[in-house]
């Protein structure tokens, strides 16, 4: 037995004197926990939720230009929903556009669509004027390179006589060039203004492109979505006038209502689900309303104490949080339900002198904890620090909430119960390694299992395995890339350089080795600053080549057709960015323009039609010949990145061992491994078990197991704290039985980062929970 | 056969909108007239009349319309070169055939508004026609006068007025450009013709 509990009696004849501190540490956290009350209501009230999916990946360790190409890439697309509709016949497609804006204008959505400002085509065939003979695509600079001039000038003749050919715009433009420049740069996206908003052909429909701005958060405290629901109610009415209609809805705001309407699922589920299953388990263990009902206070206060602290420290609190700290609900009942194992075991300590016994091992516990959550905030991933703080703080109020209250709120012990009675009687019967005589042999099939598993286990740093989207989703915005021929922005060139010429020759560079890549088995194309304004350099170069041909070409047609027709003028001044970013036609590819910042002019050059990976190695090595060119692969990089922080974290989680086997060292000497080798054995278990699921290691599964340590622990702290001690076993069955639970409802989470952290500590804490008390010390031999 | 005036006709250009209204009495009528053959071979003659230039700009040659497949238009004089016109695809060779241009609507979804267009206005048809144009006319016994206005602002860059004439046979056109130039094609010597030779039929590819 506990030494304290013996000496119970020496410290009740002065309770007066322990009362005292003890009421003003009550008073103090009732304080505390009224201030935590004010800024929740006024938290839920604000609603400072944050649901964007990247806040999880850490800020990469980015330069200034690729955190400004990143920023200019998604500028807009945060709050942006593209609607196409679609259906063979255009009129048809009005029709349906009509009742679908009807509807939606009739529904309380905060939905504002957009007007389209694409340039119009007269103000193309202005710029192209302007600077003709300045502008010419790689094909027509070959042509005009190698073709002889009377073969230019047949081609001429040819066309001036063809029907449907204005020979007026024939003098204008002697090698028809502006018509095919415009085609290649038109190319650049699908989409035209048709006089009643944009439209596009493709995938045998007309399609109208409707753009759409949102007004509030994408995701309403009620976990309601919105937006989706808006537009499939637009879309019915829509369909009621066409029924063959089509619909594509895309945008940033509906990824983040789905995952918002799902992690708000997942809460309630998470969350009620276990706190249900740990007051179930309080009633039927300790028969009385009291404990329920602290137990369950301790559980609200320390979650709402973890979410004020989280909101405090980091200003908003991210969705994925407060799923993953729905989960916190099987950890921080601990404490409370020690306690009631304890007072049912021992009714006849009083209440303050039964919690100073307990104390020192709750508070080691809570410390281990504490610090395996905290040490994943280590990691730079804002999601991951929330979740860590959120943990800590939630451990901390739950732990408090215990300490300082129970003795005080807790007027009668809890009545026995059959249910704890054959828990705790199970002890004595549990099987214990020392001794037995199958001991290496279980021990050997075990290290056997574990050591097949993590043969094959594989490491997967993927940015998939860490945040999805509903494949309809998913699919419907590959469609529409496809169908407006929007270039990728998840990997790209940066182009840089000491001025906005040499950034321009070379993009010129690349381009030249991007050429060949171009055509039916590789890319489709690309979009570049340089489309548009060519560097000064090739801009002499170009018109020179075209001086030459027109006047052999206007030459020729007038030697043929007896005209003295002038060759049309060259332009008058060099284009350059700042007369190009003047002009409204600047609009169609002004993004790639990244300027200049600290004395480097930056551009990008985007790629059209990159489906497969297997160019993206090509790609990368055509950037690293030339100089001034990076090959910016975004979800490569994050790959790399979490990668580079799962050995990080790997390294850490064998620290982390070492310095809890310290700290047990410190408290329990040579006793000290039976508390620590059930939670080591246990996480190389689960890491085996990982590798027979097929599951990919990732970070996440070691974070998860850094938690394990933290938890996991604790239950060795118990059995070795108190044993021998039914009431102390009782506890780490309910407190295991909660988490476990918690956990396992976690690893069916549809975000894939959090069904890791449940799988692992699913299977991790099930582990520990067998093994520890298998490792219990031998039973003493009765004095 | 595409400038920048036709491109930026075609920037806008949708596929045409009002197929939904009533086909006018007239083109009807027209219609009824005119011979239904799987392939019509003929003769033409094009005059362009364009400001800047002293003479008007004057081809002959063949064409032959071949029913929902497309336009061969034939230039033999002054130069030998070829157009081929169907409803999604515009493609222009020389004499020893090499391809000069090559304009595919599938790459390029607004051009089928201009390769739609020409490809009506070349094998009359009318139908094809009225989703883009305001038809009014008169016919008395010998024959029928057409005059055709873009609906769409955006053609009316391009062409300003069309005037058609015929009987059986489609005889003459009349095309008159946003930018004051004048095309004026006559059709002679009309016959339902052989179906197209595999050469001829390689031109359109």
């Amino acid at each position: 037995m506990t030494e304290p509990l013996v000496s119970a009696p020496k410290a009740a004849v002065q309770p007066l004197a322990a009362a005292w501190p003890w009421r003003a540490a009550a008073l103090a956290w009732l304080a505390v926990v009224l201030v935590v009350a004010v800024h929740q209501v006024r938290f839920w009230t604000a609603g400072r939720l944050d649901t964007d999916v990247m806040a999880l990946l850490p800020a990469t360790e980015q330069d200034v230009a690729l955190t400004r190409a990143t920023e200019q890439l998604g500028q807009g697309l945060q709050r942006q929903i593209v609607v196409l509709l679609g259906a063979p016949d255009a009129a048809d497609v009005r029709r349906a556009a009509a009742a679908w804006r009807a509807q939606l204008l009739s529904d309380k959505a905060p939905l504002g669509e957009v007007e389209e400002q694409g340039a119009d085509g007269a103000q193309f065939v202005a710029f192209q004027r302007r600077w003709r003979d300045r502008l010419l695509t790689p094909v027509q600079r070959e042509r005009l390179l190698h073709s002889p001039g009377a073969a230019l000038t047949q081609s001429a003749l040819a066309q001036l006589h063809q029907p449907g050919a204005s020979a007026r715009e024939w003098a204008g433009d002697p090698l028809g060039l502006g018509s095919e420049w415009l085609l290649a740069r038109a190319g650049q996206s699908k989409a035209r203004p048709r006089g009643d908003g944009l439209w596009v052909t493709g995938e045998g429909a007309e399609w109208q492109v409707l753009r759409y701005e949102i007004g509030g958060s994408a995701f309403s405290m009620s976990g309601d979505a919105r937006y989706g629901p808006a537009l499939e109610a637009a879309w019915q009415a829509a369909r009621r006038e066409v029924p063959e209609l089509r619909m594509l809805a895309v945008g940033l705001p509906l990824h983040a209502e789905a995952a918002a309407t799902r992690a708000s699922w997942e809460i309630n589920t998470i969350g009620w689900g276990s706190l249900g299953c740990v007051l179930l388990l309080a009633w039927l263990a300790f028969r009385s309303p009291w404990p329920m009902a602290l137990v369950g206070a301790s559980l609200v206060i320390g979650t709402a104490a973890g979410l004020s602290l989280t909101a405090a420290v980091f200003g908003q609190v991210h969705l994925l949080t407060l799923v993953f700290g729905a989960s916190l609900v099987g950890v921080a009942e601990d404490y409370g339900i020690h306690y009631f194992a304890a007072r049912q075991g021992r009714p006849e300590v009083p209440q303050k002198m039964l919690m100073r016994a307990l104390l020192p091992g709750l508070a080691l516990a809570l410390s281990t904890s504490v610090l395996a959550y905290l040490a994943l905030g280590l990691a730079p991933f804002p999601g991951l620090r929330q979740m860590a703080v959120f943990s800590a703080g939630g451990l901390a109020g739950a732990f408090l909430t215990a300490v300082c209250w129970f003795p005080l709120l807790d007027r009668r012990p809890p009545r026995a119960s059959r249910f704890a009675a054959v828990i705790a009687g199970s002890l004595a019967r549990w099987p214990r390694a020392a001794g037995h005589p199958g001991v290496w042999i279980i021990a050997g099939a075990l290290a056997l299992f574990t050591a097949a598993g993590l043969v094959q286990l594989r490491a997967g740093d993927d940015l998939r395995n860490w945040q999805s989207s509903p494949r309809p989703l998913v699919e419907a915005q590959m469609q529409v890339n496809r169908l407006l021929g929007m270039p990728s922005v998840a990997q790209f060139y940066l182009v840089q350089g000491a001025s906005a010429q040499e950034v321009l020759e070379r993009e010129e560079a690349l381009k030249a080795r991007l050429d060949p890549l171009v055509g039916p088995a590789g890319l489709q194309g690309y979009v570049a600053v340089s489309d548009w304004v060519p560097s000064l350099a090739r801009q002499r170069e170009d018109a020179a080549l075209v001086a030459r041909a027109e006047a052999q070409v206007v030459a020729g047609v007038n030697a043929a057709l007896g005209e003295a027709i002038a060759r049309p003028g060259p332009s008058v001044e060099p284009l350059t960015p700042q007369a190009w970013l003047a002009d409204p036609v600047s609009r169609a590819a002004g993004r790639l323009w990244l300027g200049e910042s600290e004395g480097r002019w930056s551009t990008l050059v985007l790629l059209q039609g990159l489906h497969g990976r297997e160019l993206l190695p090509r790609l990368a090595e055509t950037a690293s010949q030339l100089p001034g060119v990076r090959w910016v692969d975004r979800s490569a990089d994050v790959a790399v990145l979490l990668g580079r922080y799962r050995g990080a974290m790997t390294a850490l989680l064998l620290a982390g061992h070492l310095a809890v086997f310290a700290a047990l060292w410190w408290r329990f000497r040579s006793r000290a491994w039976r508390a620590w080798l059930p939670t080591a054995a246990a996480s190389a278990l689960t890491a085996g078990c990982l590798g027979w699921l097929g599951e990919p290691l990732q970070l996440a599964n070691v974070l998860a197991l850094l938690l394990l340590l933290g938890m996991g622990v604790d239950y060795g702290i118990f059995l070795v704290e108190h044993d021998g001690d039914g009431s102390a076993w009782l506890a780490v069955v309910l407190g295991a039985a909660s988490t476990w639970l918690a956990f396992g409802l976690l690893a069916w989470s549809s975000t894939p980062v959090l069904h890791a952290f449940g799988l692992t500590l699913m299977i991790g804490i099930a582990a520990v929970w067998v093994l520890s008390p298998w490792l219990r010390p031998p039973p003493r031999v009765p004095p | 056969m595409i400038d920048r005036r036709v491109w930026c006709a075609a920037w806008v250009l949708g596929p045409a909108a009002w197929a939904a209204e009533p086909v006018p009495a007239i083109v009807r009528e027209v219609r009824r007239r005119l011979a239904d053959e799987p392939v019509l071979r003929g003769a033409f003659e094009q005059r362009k009349t364009v400001k800047g230039f002293r003479n008007p700009i004057v081809s002959r040659g063949e064409f032959a319309v071949v029913r929902e497949r497309g336009v061969l238009w034939r230039t033999q004089e002054p130069f030998a070169s070829t157009l081929a016109v169907s409803r999604d695809r515009i493609v222009a060779r020389q004499a020893d055939g090499t391809v000069t241009r090559r304009l595919q609507a599938q790459e390029e979804p607004a051009l089928r508004a201009v390769t739609q267009t020409l490809f009506a206005l070349l094998s009359a048809d009318l139908a094809g026609l009225a989703e883009r144009f305001q038809i009014e006319g008169d016919m008395d016994a010998q024959g029928w006068r057409l005059l055709l206005t873009p609906r769409d602002p955006a053609l009316a860059r391009w062409l300003r007025r069309v005037e058609l004439e015929g009987d059986r046979f489609l005889r003459s056109a009349r095309l008159l450009e946003a930018s004051e130039d004048a095309t004026l094609i006559r059709l002679a010597r009309h016959a339902a013709g052989p179906a197209l030779s595999a050469a001829e039929e390689a031109q359109f590819d």
